[in-house]
């Protein structure tokens, strides 16, 4: 039996269920019952008295407990404590029973696939807590629950297995605090300094005061030390467009540390990171050639859209923005990559026509930074041949990301333990040149 | 030592203590050594039954190392088989292979009944407080089992209208009690 799963597949929005009890005799009662017949078995046979005496009170417990009423349904509450959590997140779920009268409630959780139980795995007691941890992304069954009613004599179990709620398990964001930005920046307000004169605060310059500035900005010492009066000038603050484009067609290495994981993972901390700059964030789910996107947007809760958008094209389904999952890259709309954004690419680099798809896109004047999450080998066996094989494919893949540096697209590996800051140092430091294409490769093809 | 552990190992000395009693003095008629080593198997399964209960069997079983799938078998196999049913009846056999002794049959029977509501608080996990709506019926139990080795002492007393007495309420209590089980068991 399972719980009937409310518009959000968790149940949270329907707090008590009715449940039919399987009662059996325990096992306690078939060994109480064995003891009894045995031995008056035995005293018949062997006219022995004594054994008759043996019998009895086995016997008498069984006839005592005869009359004990059994309740046919029992009320369970289930309540989960969140109904989406990040990797390694604790989340707690209550259960609580209602009308088993006086039998004592036994609980067992079996957790499911990726879910590590967090303290007991099984308790008494009419309402009882179960902790646990997702240890992966994705939709996880929290598990199956055993509820086992005994009446007080202990001889009759009732019993029901429960299937748990579904937790949505986002990937945990990796530790990104720093940002790239692009040289030029559209005319929009945010929270980077642009190369252009603005209303910022960062410092830019000192030129001649002229008519219309502002009072406060005039720069005395410097007016003082060239007879003129000079006002400060400010850089502008702008915000940028980020598109995040996670390839997750090869997932390959172990699980938990795959490549899939670490794009999932370096994608959310991007998005952390550039939404909390104000920038607007998007993403796009490349699988096979097809793509799933969500159009970028603003605020804490995009974060939240970009996981659900990545996880849902993932499965295969619509993304939250009602994008078409399917769709090839050339066909996606003007919204969901716009001009001049920064794209930033989470993949192994495994797929020859995502790779082409990257140079295509560069071709067209996107900047783009590639996150290379490839951190695992072909397994070999150890034969010269499949040495030599693994050795050309090195060599292949160390071909292909010369190939795309070649056409300006930076390309930086991250190992998914270190934070995306240390892979990224090089790019953070100074704004990334926007650009067409300026690789020798690009303006050949 | 925490609680489980200890009624477990209550469980285990009262299993072992039972066999013990009922195999000695040891005899050597009939099937007594076949008994023995049934009771001793049935002790033995129940209580290793009891120990490994707690370890997780892998929900996926495929295409495991056969020592892994020999361990599985062995523990599924452990937890089928009703040990301790085999064991009681062992236990009374090996008992009624001796000769009449009426108050140390009365004795295993307590330790019969003892060992039995000690495997099942092991097994649930209970506390022994569980079992405390059931001392009144246990206490009728334990006169009961006076009664009977009181009825199986009067032989040796001789023939005699209190013999004839003690004999008629040991029946009538025996008819009682069966009386009483024969719902509950059609029920089961």
């Amino acid at each position: 039996m399972s719980f009937p799963s409310g518009p959000n597949g968790t149940g949270l929005d329907a707090p008590e269920f009715g449940f039919s009890l399987r009662w059996r005799s325990s096992r306690h009662a078939r060994r109480l019952l064995t003891l009894g017949l045995a031995a008056l078995f035995v005293a018949t046979v062997a006219r022995r008295p004594e054994f008759a005496g043996i019998a009895a009170p086995a016997l008498l417990l069984l006839a005592a407990g005869r009359s004990q009423r059994r309740p046919p349904r029992v009320t369970l509450r289930v309540r989960p404590s969140a109904r989406r959590a990040f990797e390694g997140e604790l989340v707690a779920i209550d259960l609580e029973i209602d009308g088993q009268g006086d039998d004592s409630v036994q609980w067992t959780l079996h957790p499911g696939r990726e879910i590590d139980p967090v303290g007991a795995t099984a308790a008494d007691g009419p309402q009882v807590r179960f902790t646990f941890s997702p240890r992966r992304w994705g939709r996880r069954q929290i598990g199956t629950l055993d509820v086992v009613l005994r009446d007080r004599w202990r001889l009759a179990e009732g019993h029901l297995t429960v299937d748990l709620p579904a937790l949505d398990c986002y990937p945990a964001p990796a530790q990104q605090r720093t940002q790239v930005v692009l040289t030029r920046l559209p005319n929009r307000l945010g929270e980077h300094a642009a190369r252009t004169f603005g209303e910022g605060i960062e410092f830019s310059g000192v030129r001649e005061y002229v008519p219309g500035d502002r009072q406060r900005s005039i720069n005395w010492p410097a007016s003082t030390r060239r007879g003129r009066l000079q006002v400060n000038t400010f850089t502008a603050e702008r915000s940028q467009d980020v598109v995040l484009l996670v390839d997750s067609t090869s997932d390959v290495g172990e699980p938990g540390s795959s490549a899939l994981d670490l794009a999932l993972r370096g994608a959310a901390a991007g998005a952390r990171a550039y939404l909390d700059a104000r920038d607007r964030v998007g993403v796009i789910t490349y699988h096979w050639g097809s793509v799933g996107w969500l159009v970028p947007g603003l605020g804490r809760r995009q974060v939240y859209r970009i996981i659900d958008a990545m996880l849902a094209s993932e499965r295969g389904a619509a993304g939250p923005s009602g994008s078409a999952y399917g769709t090839s890259m050339r066909r996606l709309p003007r919204a969901a990559l716009p001009p001049g954004a920064l794209v930033v690419v989470f993949s192994p680099l495994l797929d020859q026509r995502f790779i082409e798809t990257l140079r295509d896109m560069r071709e067209r004047g996107f900047t783009m930074l590639v996150v290379d999450v490839l951190n695992a080998d072909p397994p070999v066996r150890p034969r010269s041949a499949d040495r030599m094989a693994r050795r050309i494919w090195r060599m292949e893949q160390e071909a292909i990301r010369f190939s795309l540096r070649e056409l300006g697209v930076p390309v930086v590996h991250w190992d998914g333990v270190q934070s995306l800051d240390l892979p990224l140092a090089r790019y953070t430091r100074r704004p990334l040149v926007t650009g067409a294409s300026r690789g020798s490769w690009g303006s050949r093809r | 030592m925490t609680r489980p552990a200890t009624i477990r190992a209550a469980a285990a000395l009262l299993g072992a203590g039972c066999v013990v009693w009922a195999a000695a003095p040891l005899v050597h008629t009939g099937l007594a050594n076949l008994a023995l080593a049934l009771a001793i198997l049935g002790v033995v399964g129940g209580v290793l039954r009891l120990l490994l209960a707690g370890v997780p069997v892998p929900e996926e079983t495929f295409l495991l190392p056969t020592p892994l799938r020999a361990w599985l078998r062995f523990l599924e196999t452990l937890r089928l088989v009703p040990w301790e049913e085999g064991a009681v009846i062992a236990i009374v056999w090996l008992e009624v292979m001796h000769s009449s002794r009426p108050w140390p049959t009365a004795g295993l029977g307590a330790a019969l009944i003892a060992y039995l509501l000690a495997t099942h608080l092991a097994e649930s996990g209970a506390s022994p407080g569980v079992l405390r709506p059931q001392a009144r019926v246990l206490a009728v139990g334990a006169v009961l089992l006076a009664l009977g080795a009181g009825a199986g002492m009067l032989p040796a007393a001789g023939p005699g209208a209190g013999s004839a007495l003690l004999r008629l309420i040991a029946a009538i209590a025996l008819i009682v009690a069966a009386g009483l089980v024969l719902p509950y068991v059609g029920k089961a």
